[in-house]
């Protein structure tokens, strides 16, 4: 296999120059940065605030799969050159098999070199990218990542690969519930553990265990002997008229995903590699390999599908505005093409037995959360994909800052979200009210008054002291208050002159036994939050 | 003589939490939401009936909903929340509620609303509602039908100002007060909530008084 791995893809797609300090956070972690923000100190895992220590005028971007998907089309597209069949085991990571096309190039060496031309010009020196070539895709990756920036590709000789694996420490499988375990065992490399025997390994480790091994010792996760499905299992969406806007294609996309997934599983199967297919109005077909190490859930296999067309659509459109120009780069939000895509197919490419691990214990829970999922994705037909979301926390000071509500689509609703804990967020922030916190957070704060007992408004000075006690409050009526305490000042963003915020917040109750959180800027005050 | 290491016992002696996990998770034969402890008296019958409509007004209502949600839900129950964007939701968190069993829908146009909530209690467990307008008679009456047949609980985050019909249970909270706060200095940290509960299906109304929110920012007994 030979793989091609941009390792700041999250980063990338956002396009930010490779000058510029930029990272990408889920729940408050960098998960990707760029070059420059690496060379300030910013790594992945990292918090963000120790991140803006590190790099003050860091770009705080979040993460977007859907962008990061669609985009990463034109790299996949590029190595078209050189083999049909290219499989894109993610955003950012794209591989195919080399047999045939390194005998046509004149060896593996050659054809490492044609990979990094072919995708050179696509990046166009917007991210770094790295090739690799070994005998699997697990080695293939792990190979790509010793690499150095552009360093030129890494080419593994033919049955090399279980002995670059054995010296990798044991933790690059990625499965720490296994690792720690192996680890304690006292095996710290893979080879250690290539080297037990597989009977062994299923006899403690159960069938995930012995897929692990077959990475360490450099096989491909699944079995070579896996079931081709039959023909009949592939699903087709006819667009009448065809489609050329994302939001279609992404509700057929979805039907045919759920039909597939269910189709499977009647059958006890599970896809670990797709083929999505697409058919133009002018008659022009196109073909992606989409592979998940798991296997794909209908919601996995639905994103996947929208992200290849949006993909299409993208590079159709910009190949029709700008002939002239070489790269992809502009990103047009409005997805619509001259050719319509007039027919999508979704064919499980390799299936394996499906494990059953996706159901609950009773059950219930899978199903459960795939009943949900499946009404969600309807009302997302019905109002547009960002009106139905999910929290997540975010560090801050207030209420609304605190957590954070990202689309529903963005998440496996069945899979554990570790970032909807609250003790995903480690420390309080400070400057931040006490608790218990307020059941109603205005979206939109509204301004009130609040005056001393002789009328004059009460203001909070530099020192953070109120100017007189107040003694009334008006929300939609003027009311009495009968205990207040605060002012809790915060000062924002103080290493940033243009987006600094002096604000102070106050606890109120009032006489008609109400409680409020107020809020001061520049002497206005806003009813922040209700203690409903 | 016969150590057998391990004693055969009654359910009773059984960890509480083992307990809990070998009970079956689906809640859909079961009739009854459980609603927490401090809240018994005003649910005689044990806890809220599927299919209900269930309003709460007055002082602290949103959190009294966010209490109940925390127990009723469980570990496996989703609660959907439409329209209503100033829900707290770190407060939904303090007092319980799992926050990846929670989903938040935008306010749908007021064409699109019935529809929304009548998709949204085939799959959740509860759905919140706090509708901008006045919800006509039919579409009322529809959804309620959809809601008893689905065994989902209907939350009326407005009381049920905009419902055009009687609910099948409203509880009012009335702030007594509360503690830890003074002029000028301390932080709001309980509040005395007195709850009256009232319904077309409870009998005569009942009353109780809590801690909401008691220490650690939880629905408490009050004492």
């Amino acid at each position: 296999m030979g793989v091609v791995w941009c390792p700041d893809w999250p980063v990338v797609s956002w396009g930010v120059p490779l000058d510029e300090p930029a990272a990408v956070f889920v729940a408050n972690r960098v998960v990707a940065c760029s070059p420059a923000a690496r060379d300030e100190g910013v790594v992945i895992g990292q918090r963000r605030r120790d991140a803006q220590g590190r790099c003050p005028d860091i770009a705080v971007l979040d993460r977007d799969v859907d962008r990061e998907g669609r985009l990463f089309e034109p790299v996949a597209a590029a190595l078209e050159a050189l083999t049909p069949r290219i499989e894109v085991a993610g955003a950012g990571l794209v591989g195919f098999p080399t047999r045939g096309p390194s005998r046509f190039f004149g060896g593996d060496a050659a054809l490492a070199e044609r990979m990094v031309e072919c995708v050179g010009p696509v990046l166009a020196g917007r991210g770094d990218a790295r090739v690799a070539l070994a005998d699997g895709v697990f080695a293939a990756r792990l190979a790509a990542r010793t690499t150095e920036a552009m360093s030129g590709p890494v080419v593994l000789p033919v049955g090399a690969s279980p002995a670059f694996l054995a010296a990798l420490p044991i933790t690059t499988l990625e499965q720490p519930e296994l690792t720690d375990v192996l680890l304690r065992l006292g095996l710290d490399t893979l080879g250690g553990f290539a080297a037990l025997p597989a009977g062994d390994v299923v006899g403690r480790f159960g069938r995930e265990g012995r897929q692990a091994h077959r990475l360490a010792g450099g096989e491909d996760e699944h079995p070579p002997d896996l079931r081709r499905p039959a023909p009949d299992l592939a699903v087709t969406w006819q667009f009448e008229p065809s489609a050329t806007r994302i939001e279609t294609c992404a509700f057929a996309a979805k039907a045919l995903a759920d039909e597939l997934h269910a189709a499977l599983s009647a059958d006890g199967l599970a896809c670990i590699r797709v083929a999505i297919e697409a058919e133009t109005d002018a008659g022009e077909q196109h073909v992606r390999l989409w592979r998940h190490e798991g296997a794909l859930s209908a919601a996995a296999l639905a994103d996947r599908a929208r992200w290849q067309l949006d993909g299409w659509l993208l590079m159709a459109r910009t190949a029709g505005s700008e002939r002239a120009g070489p790269g992809p780069s502009a990103v047009g939000e409005d997805a619509a093409m001259d050719a319509g895509i007039a027919r999508l197919t979704l064919i499980p490419d390799e299936v394996v037995p499906a494990s059953g691990r996706q159901l609950g214990f009773w059950g219930g829970r899978a199903e459960r959360a795939d009943d949900v999922t499946r009404t969600v994705a309807r009302l997302q037909g019905l109002l547009g994909p960002e009106a139905v979301t999910v929290p997540e926390w975010r560090g801050g000071r207030s209420p609304a800052e605190q957590i954070t509500l990202i689309p529903a689509a963005a998440v496996d609703l069945g899979e554990e979200r570790p970032a909807t804990s609250a003790t995903w967020i480690a420390e309080p922030w400070p400057g931040r009210v006490p608790d218990p916190p307020p059941a109603r957070v205005l979206a939109d704060p509204p301004l009130v008054a609040v005056v001393d007992v002789v009328g004059r408004p009460v203001v909070v000075d530099g020192r953070g002291e109120v100017s007189a006690e107040p003694a009334m409050v008006t929300i939609d009526r003027t009311v009495g208050v009968s205990a207040w305490a605060g002012p809790w000042p915060a000062d924002e963003r103080w290493w940033d002159p243009l987006h600094l915020r002096r604000r102070a917040r106050l606890q109120v109750v009032l006489e008609d036994g109400s409680a409020h959180l107020l809020m001061v800027e520049q002497q206005a005050w806003y009813l922040e939050a209700s203690y409903l | 003589m016969f150590d057998t290491g391990r004693m055969v016992v009654g359910t009773d002696q059984l960890d509480p939490a083992l307990l809990e996990q070998l009970r079956p998770v689906t809640l859909t034969g079961e009739q009854l939401l459980e609603v927490p402890e401090p809240l018994l008296p005003l649910f005689p019958w044990g806890g809220i009936q599927r299919g209900w409509s269930v309003g709460v007004a007055g002082d602290g209502a949103w959190s009294l909903a966010l209490a109940i949600w925390a127990e009723a839900l469980g570990v496996e129950g989703w609660v959907a929340v439409v329209g209503a964007p100033d829900l707290g939701l770190v407060s939904a968190s303090t007092l319980g509620v799992r926050l990846d069993r929670l989903v938040v829908v935008e306010s749908p146009p007021s064409g699109e609303w019935s529809t929304v909530v009548a998709s949204l209690v085939e799959s959740f467990d509860i759905v919140a509602i706090d509708p901008a307008g006045p919800i006509g008679l039919r579409d009322a009456r529809r959804l309620s039908a959809r809601v008893r047949e689905q065994g989902a609980v209907l939350f009326h985050l407005d009381g049920g100002h905009s419902w055009p019909s009687a609910l099948d249970l409203t509880l009012t909270g009335c702030s007594e007060g509360w503690e830890g706060i003074g002029r000028g200095h301390g932080f709001l940290a309980s509040r005395r909530l007195a709850i009256d509960a009232i319904g077309r299906r409870t009998g005569r109304p009942r009353s109780t008084s809590v801690l909401l929110p008691g220490p650690g920012g939880r629905l408490a007994v009050s004492g």
